[in-house]
């Protein structure tokens, strides 16, 4: 498991490295900052300096040998907007996006397990019509329109829930809802396909043959075979939520990387987008490690061959 | 790894997520990593602002997003301009006289201590125009403000300084009062994110990503201000701006829209900003006087006023609003005559100008309200009119490039839609940029216009304001470097529990000072 886990963080290396060039050059393609930074009457004297100052006159491989060599030392460079550490922007930022992530994602498993189960139980019932219409409804909404009319009802017309904002617990509400709906509706059509094959499986019938009840037939036996497609869907599924978050967290003033990202891409803020574009990247690489492995302990038939054998 | 059931998996696995979620909100407590909850007492006042500040640096305070907190509620200018009348008033600096042809001298209030308890003087006063306009440390207001001027600043003693220029400069108190006084103890090597001043607050705390709160502080020299506490917060989103008035979740809203519907809650005034199409001469088929004159006649403005602004915006004749010294109250907007625009292209196609050739509308997404619906009826009106006009939608660091010279080398002509706000007060600020053969964001000019601004630019009183009057009356007549479309207004909402009126200054310093509750 070890010489696997090895593996898979070298074989992971590489293609974070194409990212950070990647994310690099196309940063710079966009032109020099400085008439963002600088006022729009400033003097070609100041334009020089400004440019001289951050290396935007150098060619664009040494700035990038320049910056690998900070990184190499820990040292991400600075925001050109606030003049703070890049990477420690990012890391304040990173942990509301993941909590806001995994609350969304647990929550969005649990629901879909019940729904799906529950539609699964008996095909093109009337509980799997409208789950279905429920889940495929959930899964096209698009969630600024969502984030927009959950504020226009829940906030001002009944006054129950904060427009926005961090402050207490009421304010995650909106924000969870919005980011859930697409998840839980991807998740609830797997659940219950895989759950439709599993209920028909002959040592079910056996099961129900013995007097199992329904339901201890249904979590007991069943679930447990229908349970591993959903949770490497949701593995996938919390990678895009990153995407989720861009627009929720602008909306809602969630103070995380989505929205640290959208505004150094619009404020041409070299030095953080890439500290939050690599911390992104680490911690989808990471999560996509754990999937593996979690799929590992669960099937047998992906273990990877170790040398012990 | 030996398996240990007979089944799959283990079920423990499936109970992990509820675990999980628990777990999650436990060490949560329910509030987002790094964030504090609370609600706000009653003598606080909550202001909703479109960005965060990127920072509070003093010498910034030109930006918008950093004037708006910082401007008159942590420091303070020696001079200011009276945003109602034009005139400069007293502030840290209590009168001021030019002793020379390039020397201004100015009389300095005594009694006034900076927040960290150290005392102001001639020597911070001097200390703040040196950091801010001859320092390396490239500050916002240096490039808005003085150029590449250097300025020679003295302390004669505790209470007077003299200021010399290396030109005669008629308005360097109205320059000045751009500069935020801070204390000797202030780094000169690099921007401060928290700057310490002589206004009615002190920051009191900086939650990145979140808020900013401000206290009012004791030791300030004038009248106490009647809340003990500003706090900010900052929403990308005009719509939820606006809802947090509604909700009750915020007392101030900067920047809403006339779609934001605020009713009672909304406040218009008038923000100095000006819309206008600046047009490249250079490239046909703008290269001609009559297409361009064809583009004032073409454009409806009072119909775009009427249908897209409610009303509230009024036409423009120049870049300029009244209330800037040397706004031309004589001006009218251009009448709106299709038949003529028409007439004028044909005029000109006739003579061997390619009217076909094709004009890149240049615009700015969400620069200000609407502003996707205006580009497409100026399409529209000036195709009706014989021109070929394509839309050309940018971000903000895209339109830049064709906003500052060097201009992007677009092919073909272009017609940029610019917001011009000036917020200095003086029409130099505009003319030099948008006028002069070489300023930073105009196409072109001719050398008698240039000497026109020369002469306007070193003119004082009642002569600069007439020479200015004229320059506006000349473009129009002679350059038609800009088709005008509207002056407009700006929507702040507030809560009924506050008093606040606006002025055109609001948006780029909101006094919290003028802020009281309503009993």
């Amino acid at each position: 498991m070890l010489i696997y886990l090895r593996k898979r963080i070298l074989s992971s290396a590489l293609p974070l490295v194409v990212v950070i060039v990647g994310v690099f050059a196309l940063a710079r393609m966009t032109g020099n900052p400085a008439s963002l930074y600088l006022p729009l009457n400033a003097t070609q004297q100041m334009r020089d300096e400004f440019t001289a100052r951050n290396g935007f006159d150098q060619p664009l491989l040494v700035q990038m040998a320049d910056y690998f060599g900070g990184v190499l030392r820990l040292d991400f460079g600075q925001s050109l907007r606030t003049g703070q550490d890049a990477a420690a922007m990012a890391l304040r930022a990173f942990p509301a996006t993941l909590q806001l992530a995994a609350t969304t994602m647990v929550l969005a498993v649990l629901l879909a397990l019940v729904v799906g189960c529950w539609a699964a139980l008996k095909p093109n019932g009337i509980a799997d019509r409208i789950s279905s219409f429920v889940s495929m409804a959930a899964a096209s909404i698009p969630d600024f329109w969502l984030a927009i009319v959950g504020i226009w009802v829940f906030a001002i017309t009944l006054g129950w829930l904060p427009t926005s904002g961090v402050s207490g617990a009421s304010a995650w509400v909106l924000p969870i809802a919005t980011l859930l709906l697409r998840p839980f509706g991807v998740l609830v059509q797997i659940v219950r396909g895989s759950m439709v094959s599993a209920l028909s499986e002959p040592y079910i019938k056996l099961a129900r043959s013995r007097g199992a009840g329904e339901l201890r037939v249904v979590t007991h036996h069943a679930l447990r075979n229908a349970a591993a497609p959903a949770l490497t869907v949701a593995g996938d599924l919390t990678v895009g939520l990153v995407n989720g978050a861009v627009v929720v967290e602008t909306i809602f003033g969630w103070p995380g990387i989505g929205k640290l990202m959208i505004d150094s891409i619009l404020q041409r803020d070299f030095a953080v987008l890439q500290a939050a574009v690599l911390l992104t990247a680490v911690a989808i690489f990471a999560l996509n490690i754990l999937i593996d492995m979690g799929y590992a302990l669960l099937d047998a038939r992906v273990r990877p061959v170790t040398a012990r054998a | 790894m030996t398996p240990s059931s007979k089944h799959p998996f283990h079920p423990a696995l499936l109970t992990w997520p509820a675990l999980a979620s628990a777990g999650l909100l436990a060490l949560s407590g329910c509030s987002v990593a790094n964030s504090d909850g609370g609600t706000a007492a009653a003598s606080t006042v909550r202001v909703v602002l479109g960005q965060e500040p990127p920072t509070l640096e003093a010498c910034e305070s030109n930006l918008t997003s950093t004037g708006v907190v910082v401007r008159s509620n942590v420091t303070e200018p020696l001079i200011e301009r009276n945003p109602q009348t034009g005139e400069l008033e007293p502030k840290l600096a209590t009168e001021w006289k030019a002793t020379s042809g390039t020397e201004w001298t100015l009389k300095l209030r005594e009694g006034v201590t900076f927040q960290d308890g150290t005392p102001f003087n001639a020597e911070a006063a001097a200390f703040t125009i040196d950091r801010a306009v001859n320092s390396k440390l490239g500050c916002n207001v240096e490039g808005y403000v003085f150029g590449d001027a250097d300025l020679q600043v003295k302390a004669v003693d505790a209470t007077t300084l003299t200021v010399t220029t290396p030109e005669p400069d008629p308005i360097l108190p109205l320059r000045l009062s751009f500069l935020e006084v801070v204390p000797v103890s202030t780094s000169t090597t690099e921007k401060v994110r928290e700057p310490i001043g002589t206004g009615p607050y002190k920051i009191e705390k900086w939650d990145a990503g979140q808020k900013i709160s401000l206290t009012s502080w004791d030791g300030y020299w004038g009248d106490k201000p009647a809340y003990a506490k500003a706090e900010y917060q900052w929403r990308s989103e005009s719509s939820v701006r606006a809802a947090m008035i509604t909700s009750g979740e915020a007392d101030v809203a900067m920047g809403l829209s006339p779609d934001d519907n605020m009713g009672d809650l909304g406040i218009d005034y008038p923000n100095n900003e000006t819309v206008a199409l600046r047009l490249d001469a250079n490239e046909a088929p703008l290269n001609d006087i009559r297409v361009r004159q064809a583009i004032n006649f073409a454009i409806d403005k009072e119909g775009i006023v009427n249908s897209l602004y409610q009303g509230k915006h009024q036409v423009a004749a120049q870049l300029v609003p009244e209330g800037i010294v040397g706004h031309n109250p004589e001006l009218k907007g251009w009448a709106f005559d299709l038949d003529k625009a028409k007439d004028l292209v044909s005029q000109a196609k006739a003579d061997g100008v390619d009217t076909s050739a094709q004009i890149s509308l240049v615009v700015r997404s969400a620069q200000f309200p609407k502003i996707t619906e205006l580009a497409q009826v100026l399409q529209e009106q000036l195709s009706q009119a014989g021109l070929n006009v394509k839309l050309k939608m940018l971000e903000t660091s895209q339109h830049l490039t064709y906003q500052v010279r060097p201009f992007a080398d677009d092919e073909g002509a272009v017609a940029l839609m610019t917001q011009h706000g000036n917020q200095a007060g003086d029409a130099a600020f505009t003319v030099d940029q948008y006028m002069l053969s070489t300023g930073a964001q105009s196409y072109f000019g001719t050398p008698e216009f240039d000497a026109m601004i020369k002469k306007a630019d070193a003119a004082s009183g009642d002569e600069r304001k007439k020479d200015f009057e004229e320059i506006f009356a000349y473009q129009n007549d002679k350059v038609v470097q800009f088709a005008h479309i509207s002056h407009q207004t700006g929507i702040i909402g507030k809560a009924k529990s506050v008093n606040y009126t606006p002025n055109s200054s609001s948006g780029d310093e909101l006094r919290v000072s003028e802020m009281t509750p309503a009993s």
